[in-house]
Parts: C-alpha cells; sequence; structure tokens
C-alpha cells in the first residue's frame, strides 16, 4: 500500500505538478522565471559553491538519464569490469563535488547578511532537499556498489513501466530503503521544481547560440505592413516548426513502445519450463476448435440439405435462428397453416441481425436502427430507414427416412402436405436446389 | 539602405557644471525601488578619476564592448566576453561582473531616531543603515566619491585614461597649482551596434525600431547578466530584488508623449540636446571594422544627411514618419555631430556606435596659471595645444579612441568661436589674427555665429526637438508608467516582484 502510494501516484503526481506547473509559471508569471543569481550581492562563496555543485550535477543527472533512455547502451558499457569500476568512482568523485558546493552554497545563505535579503524559505528547502538527494546517492554508491550494472534490472525497469502507464512496483519493492529514499527524494525534487527557483533548469538559453547579433523590434504599424511579407514567411516556419515538432514527439511516444519491446526482447522476464509447456497447450486448443469449426463449414457446404430443426419445435412467436449456405442468418417460424416460415435475418438496410421475437403486429425488429419487418411479407414498416422487405427462403420437410413430405420454393409455391401424424416427427431442411431459385 | 531614425543626445561639456541635477531627477523617477537604490541610470564623474562603478573602463577585466579580429582581409566583430561558447562557459559563475563593492553599498540613515530616541545629554543622531540588509552600515563609498577631485590623487591617479601619458604629462595634470578637471555626465548611449543586445542569452535586450531606445523586456530577461559584462559603459544594473537587469530607457514613457526626458529637462547648465539623427543600418557593423584611428569618421558616415531627397525617399521606405524626418532636419544634433563636427562620442574604440555624442571641454585645456594668475592667453594657444593643462591626449583616449587630430580640430574651432566673437564684442582683438584663427579651425563667420547661437542661446525647442509620435505607437496608451516602473518593455502591465 505504502509502496504504491510512493512509487506510483506520487510519481504521477510529481510529473504532473513539475510539467504543468512549470508551464503554468512560464505562461502567467514570466518575469518570476529566472535563476536569481546572487553573484551581485557575494561573489567568492558563489564561485567555490555554483561551480563544482553545477559541473557535477549536470554529469550525474546525464549519466542518470542515459541509464534510463538507452538501457541497452549502458548496460553493453558498464558490462565491462574497468568501465563500470570507472563509472563508479567519476560518479562518487563528482558527487564529492557536489556536496562541497552544497555546503558551501548553504553556508554562505545562512551567514550572509546580505543574501538573507534575497533568500527566501523554499531556497533553503531545495539546498536541504538537494543534500538530502545528494548524501542518499553517495550513501547508495557505498554500501549498495555498483548501482549502475543492477539499475538495468531494477530501476530502469520501474521507471519504463512508469512511462507506458502499466506501472510495476516489483522491480524496486524490494531494493534497500537507501535506494527507495532516494527514489522518493527524485519524485519530491521534480515535485518542488515549479515552486522554486529550480524553474531555472528550462531557462538554458539554447536559442542563443542560432539568433543574430542584434534584436530590433518595431511597433509601428506602418513598418508592420511593410515586413508583413517577412512575418508571414516567419509565421509559416513556426506552423512547419511545430508540426515538426509534434510528429517527432509521436515518433518519440511510437519508439518507447517500440523500444520497450525490443528491450523486454532481451532482458524481459523469461517463462519457466512448466509455464511455457502450458502456454503451448492452451495455443494448441485454440488451435483444435478453430480446426473443428472449419469443419463443420466445409461440410455444410458440401451436403445438399441443412437441417433447420424439428417441425413440432417451431414457433409461431420464437423464432429459431439457423444458418444458410451462404453462411447468413435465417429466421424459422410457425406459419398459420402449421407449415414452417423461414425469412432471412440479414437486415436490408445495413445488414444487422434481426431479432426473433414477433410482436403481436407479427413483425420482428431490427435493433440497430429499429426497423420492424412483417413476417408473412417480409414488408418493413414506413418509418424504417430499410426500405426493401425481408426475402422468404424455401424449404423441404422430409420424414425420419428422408422421404420429402412437403416443400415450397423460394417463390412462395408449395406442394405437397404434412399429415398430422407425422408432424411429431418431420424434420425441417433447406435445400441447396432451392438455393440457386431464390 | 536601411536608413532607421535614432533618438540620440548631445552633451556640451563646457556647460556642465557638475551639479548632479540630472541624477537626482532620474533617481527620483526610476530608481528609487528597493533593489534600485544603487542603480544610477545617469551619473556625473569627475575627470581624471576612477568613475562608477569603479574602474568601468577597464576592459581588461570587464572585458565589454566589442573586439575586432582576423587580417585586413577578413576583419571579423567579435564580442570582447559573452559571445555565443563564452556565454555558456560563463553560465554558472562569471568572473568579469561588478560586484556591490565595485559600486557602493546602498544607504539611508535612521532618521526616526531624531525624534524617538529618549531624553539625554548628547544630540541624537541618525545613524546610516544599510538599504539591502536594514543594519548599520560604515560607508565606505558612494556613486561619486571622488566628486571635484576629492581624495585626488588617489582616485584620479588611477584613471584608467592615464595610461600612455607620460611621467611628465601626469605630473602636469596633478601639480597642485594647475590642477585640472572635467566633468562627466554619463546615461545609456543606446548604442547603434550595442553589444548588451548581442551578448543577451535569453534575448531579452532589444533596440526599438522606431527610435533606437535600448531596452530590456523584463518578462523574458532571466538574469544571466550577461548584458553587465558586455556593456562598456556599463549602464545595465542588476536588481539584486527582482533578480532582472535594468537600464537607462531615455524616459521613453515622455518622449512618447513629446515630453522631454527628466536629466535632459532638469539640466541647469543646459547642456543637453535631443534630436533625431538618421543613419544606414546595414552599414553600422562594416563601419565599426576599421583601425582605432578612423573610427570616428568611420561612424559620421553612417549618419545620414536628412535633406538628401534620396535618404528621405529611403527613410520614407523603411516606414518612418514624417514627423521623425522632419525632426531629424531641426536636430540640434546632426548640428554638433555632422555639420559642425565638435561633438565626439565616448570611448568610440568599444566599436558599439554610441549615439551620445560629447562636445569637449575648452575651458580646462586652454587655462593657463600665469605667476599665480589664472589667464586665457590666446596667442599661445594654437602653438601650445600639446602642452594644455588638460592633456589632448588624455582628451583623445576618452573621445576619439587615441586619434588627437579630432581633438585638436575641435579645440581649435572651439577657439576660434569663442575669439571671433569676443572680437565683435570687445574689439580688442586683431583682426588678422581672428581670421587666422578662423580658417585654422576652419570656420566662417556664419557657421560661428550659428555654433554661438545653438551653445549660448538656445531656446528649449531648439535644444529638445522631439518628434511627435503617433499615438497608436505610445506605450503610456497602454500601461500606466508610474505603476509599470521597472517593467520597462513593450506593452507590460506587470508591477516588478521577485519570483518565489
Amino acid at each position: 500500500m505504502i509502496d504504491s502510494l510512493l512509487f506510483i501516484a506520487l510519481p504521477y503526481l510529481a510529473i504532473f505538478v513539475g510539467v504543468f506547473g512549470s508551464i503554468y509559471r512560464m505562461r502567467t508569471a514570466p518575469m518570476t522565471y529566472s535563476s536569481l543569481s546572487s553573484q551581485f550581492l557575494e561573489s567568492k562563496g558563489l564561485m567555490w559553491g555554483s561551480l563544482p555543485w553545477h559541473i557535477g550535477i549536470t554529469v550525474i543527472l546525464l549519466a542518470h538519464v542515459i541509464a534510463f533512455l538507452a538501457p541497452g547502451f549502458w548496460q553493453s558499457l558498464v558490462s565491462h569490469q574497468t568501465v563500470l569500476a570507472a563509472v563508479e568512482s567519476i560518479g562518487l568523485g563528482l558527487s564529492i563535488l557536489c556536496l562541497l558546493g552544497l555546503i558551501i552554497l548553504g553556508l554562505r545563505r545562512l551567514t550572509s547578511a546580505k543574501l538573507q535579503a534575497v533568500t527566501s524559505v523554499m531556497d533553503l528547502v531545495v539546498i536541504l532537499l538537494l543534500l538530502l538527494q545528494v548524501g542518499l546517492g553517495m550513501a547508495i554508491a557505498v554500501h549498495c556498489k555498483w548501482g549502475s550494472a543492477w539499475c538495468s534490472g531494477t530501476t530502469t525497469p520501474y521507471l519504463w513501466s512508469l512511462v507506458t502507464f502499466q506501472p510495476d512496483v516489483t522491480h524496486i519493492s524490494d531494493l534497500p530503503l537507501l535506494v527507495k529514499a532516494h527514489i522518493v527524494g527524485a519524485w519530491l525534487f521534480i515535485f518542488v521544481i515549479p515552486f522554486s527557483r529550480l524553474v531555472h533548469m528550462f531557462a538554458v538559453p539554447v536559442e542563443y547560440l542560432f539568433r543574430p547579433p542584434q534584436n530590433v523590434v518595431w511597433t509601428n504599424p506602418r513598418k508592420f505592413n511593410a515586413d508583413n511579407q517577412h512575418f508571414v514567411k516567419e509565421e509559416a516556419r513556426r506552423h512547419f516548426l511545430r508540426a515538426f515538432a509534434g510528429i517527432a514527439f509521436g515518433g518519440f511516444l511510437l519508439s518507447v513502445g517500440t523500444f520497450r519491446n525490443v528491450f523486454s526482447f532481451f532482458f524481459g522476464p523469461r517463462l519457466g519450463r512448466k509455464e511455457e509447456t502450458e502456454l503451448m497447450e492452451l495455443r494448441l486448443s485454440r488451435l483444435e476448435s478453430t480446426v473443428g469449426q472449419r469443419k463443420l463449414e466445409l461440410e455444410r457446404q458440401a451436403s445438399n440439405y441443412i437441417l433447420v430443426g424439428k417441425l413440432a419445435e417451431l414457433s409461431p412467436e420464437n423464432g429459431k435462428y439457423f444458418i444458410d449456405f451462404k453462411m447468413q442468418p435465417a429466421i424459422a417460424f410457425k406459419g398459420k397453416d402449421e407449415l414452417p416460415l423461414l425469412i432471412s435475418a440479414k437486415c436490408t438496410h445495413l445488414g444487422c441481425t434481426v431479432g426473433n421475437k414477433v410482436d403481436q403486429q407479427g413483425r420482428i425488429l431490427c435493433p440497430c436502427h429499429v426497423s420492424y419487418f412483417d413476417i408473412v411479407s417480409g414488408e418493413p414498416n414506413a418509418e424504417a430507414p430499410a426500405k426493401a422487405p425481408l426475402p422468404h427462403l424455401g424449404w423441404v420437410i422430409m420424414d425420419e427416412r428422408g422421404k420429402v413430405l412437403a416443400r415450397r420454393d423460394a417463390s412462395g409455391k408449395t406442394s405437397g402436405d404434412v399429415q398430422p401424424e407425422l408432424r411429431v416427427t418431420a424434420r425441417v431442411y433447406i435445400s441447396k436446389d432451392q438455393e440457386g431459385k431464390a | 539602405m536601411d536608413i532607421r531614425a535614432q533618438v540620440s543626445m548631445v552633451f556640451h561639456l563646457d556647460k556642465c557644471i557638475g551639479c548632479h541635477t540630472c541624477s537626482v531627477a532620474c533617481k527620483n523617477v526610476w530608481t528609487d525601488r528597493p533593489g534600485a537604490e544603487y542603480m544610477w541610470w545617469n551619473n556625473v564623474e569627475t575627470k581624471p578619476g576612477t568613475g562608477f562603478p569603479t574602474l568601468w573602463e577597464d576592459q581588461n577585466h570587464y572585458k565589454g564592448g566589442w573586439k575586432l579580429s582576423g587580417n585586413n582581409g577578413s576583419r571579423k566583430l567579435e564580442l570582447r566576453s559573452q559571445n555565443k561558447l563564452d556565454s555558456f562557459v560563463k553560465l554558472f559563475y562569471n568572473p568579469n561582473q561588478p560586484g556591490l563593492e565595485d559600486y557602493y553599498e546602498p544607504w539611508t540613515y535612521k532618521y526616526a531616531d531624531l525624534f524617538d530616541s529618549e531624553l539625554g545629554t548628547d544630540q541624537p543622531t541618525a545613524i546610516p543603515v544599510s538599504q539591502i540588509t536594514g543594519e548599520p552600515v560604515d560607508i565606505e563609498a558612494g556613486p561619486n566619491w571622488d566628486d571635484d577631485l576629492s581624495g585626488s590623487p588617489i582616485y584620479a591617479e588611477n584613471d584608467f585614461n592615464l595610461e600612455g601619458l607620460s611621467e611628465e604629462e601626469r605630473e602636469q595634470l596633478f601639480e597642485i597649482e594647475r590642477v585640472s578637471m572635467m566633468y562627466l555626465p554619463r546615461i545609456c548611449n543606446h548604442c547603434a551596434n550595442p553589444s548588451c543586445v548581442a551578448s543577451c542569452p535569453s534575448g531579452a535586450l532589444y533596440k526599438r525600431g522606431e527610435d533606437g531606445i535600448v531596452l530590456i523586456n523584463q518578462d523574458v530577461c532571466r538574469g544571466w547578466r550577461a548584458c553587465i559584462s558586455a556593456c562598456p559603459y556599463k549602464k545595465i544594473y542588476y536588481n539584486w530584488k527582482t533578480g532582472k537587469s535594468e537600464k537607462c530607457i531615455l524616459c521613453y514613457p515622455k518622449l512618447e508623449t513629446g515630453q522631454i526626458p527628466n536629466c535632459f529637462q532638469s539640466c541647469v547648465g543646459r547642456i543637453r540636446y535631443l534630436g533625431v539623427l538618421l543613419y544606414d543600418a546595414d552599414r553600422v557593423a562594416e563601419a565599426m571594422k576599421v583601425p582605432d584611428q578612423s573610427l570616428v569618421e568611420s561612424q559620421r558616415s553612417v549618419i545620414c544627411d536628412p535633406f538628401d531627397e534620396n535618404i528621405v525617399a529611403l527613410a520614407k521606405k523603411s516606414g518612418i514618419s514624417d514627423e521623425f524626418i522632419k525632426a531629424a532636419q531641426l536636430s540640434p544634433v546632426y548640428k554638433y555631430v555632422m555639420k559642425w563636427k565638435i561633438a565626439l562620442p565616448l570611448h568610440v574604440e568599444y566599436r558599439t556606435m554610441p549615439m551620445l555624442f560629447y562636445v569637449p571641454p575648452l575651458l580646462p585645456v586652454m587655462g593657463k596659471m600665469d605667476n599665480g594668475i589664472y589667464d586665457n592667453p590666446v596667442d599661445q594657444f594654437f602653438t601650445s595645444l600639446d602642452k594644455s593643462r588638460l592633456p589632448i591626449k588624455y582628451l583623445a583616449r576618452l573621445f576619439s579612441a587615441g586619434n588627437e587630430e579630432i581633438i585638436e580640430s575641435v579645440m581649435k574651432k572651439l577657439m576660434a568661436v569663442r575669439y571671433y566673437k569676443r572680437s565683435l564684442d570687445m574689439s580688442d582683438l586683431d583682426i588678422v589674427m581672428v581670421s587666422r584663427m578662423m580658417r585654422e579651425g576652419s570656420t566662417t563667420p556664419q557657421e560661428a555665429e550659428e555654433i554661438y547661437r545653438l551653445t549660448a542661446l538656445p531656446t528649449i525647442d531648439e535644444r529638445f526637438v522631439i518628434p511627435e509620435i503617433q499615438r497608436e505607437e505610445a506605450i503610456e496608451s497602454s500601461c500606466n508608467p508610474e505603476l509599470c516602473k521597472g517593467s520597462c518593455g513593450l506593452g507590460i502591465n506587470q508591477a516588478p516582484g521577485r519570483g518565489l
């Protein structure tokens, strides 16, 4: 319970708040969106704090992200003993750098009177949270060694299970408390981004690399008209970029799915021998039933007659469904003349199967778009969307020994009769001869 | 050709009395807010002196402005620092930033103590307290700490522009009986090739197309402070409270309604002139690629003649309104800079093409002390310019990137005007000598009369030729400037505040 709260509910909440909160703040209060430098008031401490902290955390975060986004590559990288040792020791070294930087940053916030004038409670919360998180990371590096290797079987699939909306806590539920705390810390960190100075992570000025040196802004409407041609071009470019970004994002989502399949093919859970055998048996039984059905169909198509049912079983109100030679549904009723009345059940409107219950006016209902068909004439009611009548089918009545007692073709011509004493045993068939004529 | 209009300025340094009224007029309106107390968008420095912030001219330390790189074949303008890659390297810590100690810690006095202290034998005092921390503070520096050469020569000797002066010249400058100084009022130059705009990682800085005013969009500014390093004049200030950079806005809410900017209007010595210049924006970068010695001439070549019909037609095509073109034709700045060529840009070697021009001061140059008597000996002046009290070399460092010929020609013209007028009023001068001076100063009686009129007797409408700006272009219509202090930019109505 507590696990699913901390590792399923909290991450989704944190990511939702982190992403949408940051966007909301950017939209509504762009002026507050900055790194709020304090170098102006205190410079030396900032240098010794900010530089080691930012250099360390940038590299370490990058390693975390690579291990998550490209687990295959990462796995192949750290599978070499020497590389693994190098990654672990570089990580530990950088985290020491981070810790020292953070301590200096925290101390200067607490000791300088000038800095206190610009320090908010949130600034201190952020430093505390980061200290905790870095401390936990270092403790993991020392006590639960080779995290860069074991992450690919534990935290990476856990994160991917979150991404694919199939959260699975079992990947990490057996991990030591230290690691769990580190994960919870990460979610808390993402949660506080929009409420703190941490938004500056999204203010990395990448566009600076590509923009021309000078920036001229006109408010003049006359100038605006003169420049309109240029503006239209810009707008078109913007639309193109947006569409491109959309497609790229879609592609990314697709590749996430593909990636997961590829990943789980190589690294996913393996079936035991017993489970594998069970799975094969299940598949076999499914195949057998399909084969049976196919056989039945073939037989039916090969024979001249298809049994509809015993004449005595037919009722005037409750039709009996059967399948004709074309594999279409049809209904059999008992007519007023005590003889069978066979009518197609395929609605002439859009091909739904018509119901088999006859109402008081002697009609059956197609439930899809409410067409009532008279079972004697086959005609639909006036308001019905169906316009054509349901066709009748011909039939043959035979006794037990296969002697034809009576028959009716599709046009409704009846010949022969069934003696009352034979009605109990007589069976109704449809015949292939009549099919052609219908 | 891409003709643009620029609201530009001339400061006539001979008339500046160093009263700081301009600074106060600006402070009271724009920078009286928390976080902005230490800012002086307008300040007046005593030269020689270290200026505000201390030693702002030392670009080896602050690395502001542009530098020329490449050989003769392919010269390139590059930011001295804060170019594309450099900005990213310095993202986490920027070593070229001025800190509070380079300005001063702003303070006020505990005036309430004067009324609230208990009855005692001593007079109550109002102790100074920091405006940042609220704690009592020892005042160690102020915005004009070396005003009028106070503390000289400790401060004045550190003047960056004294580099290159010989030992003898320095001694001459600071000799106690001959000591000489001048005032240098400074606001943002609203450069045509601004290095601050080029350096902004967020793209928050921009130059307005209509009038060339350089502004910072506070909503886009992310407080990287690259502009503060990149501006060689240190005229962009970091607001420590809002975490954004701010700068002189040339009182655009006033300009847009046809009013005179505060520092211009309040000037006691009437040293300031405001007018429109037309210039060719396509040629700006190219013109700044010439050697130091030719920079002043090169800048002049970019400025266009507003009476030329071709220029007027091109200007109209670029969307410049008739009002602006008319203002450019009446511009006092055009007369000083282009017609008479006696106003020069400050530190043009930073290659930002500043659009604020100074008429260099004549009086401290020509004044002489002989046997304890202050005198302006005419006959020696032209032959002994190189021995003047404020060395020509020093002025050349300030106003012509070291080109002494330009300074000398300006001095000679100013001198000629002075003696021509004296010869008319006093008739105590030899006509032959005056006409020789006119020749050497390459001026004519008509021109001398015009210079005299605009320098000594101008009306307010002659000093400030402000174009009528279209109402639909005015920011004032969408934003009350009084409420939007510190949020300058296009159409922003949000009051500034520090983030979470």
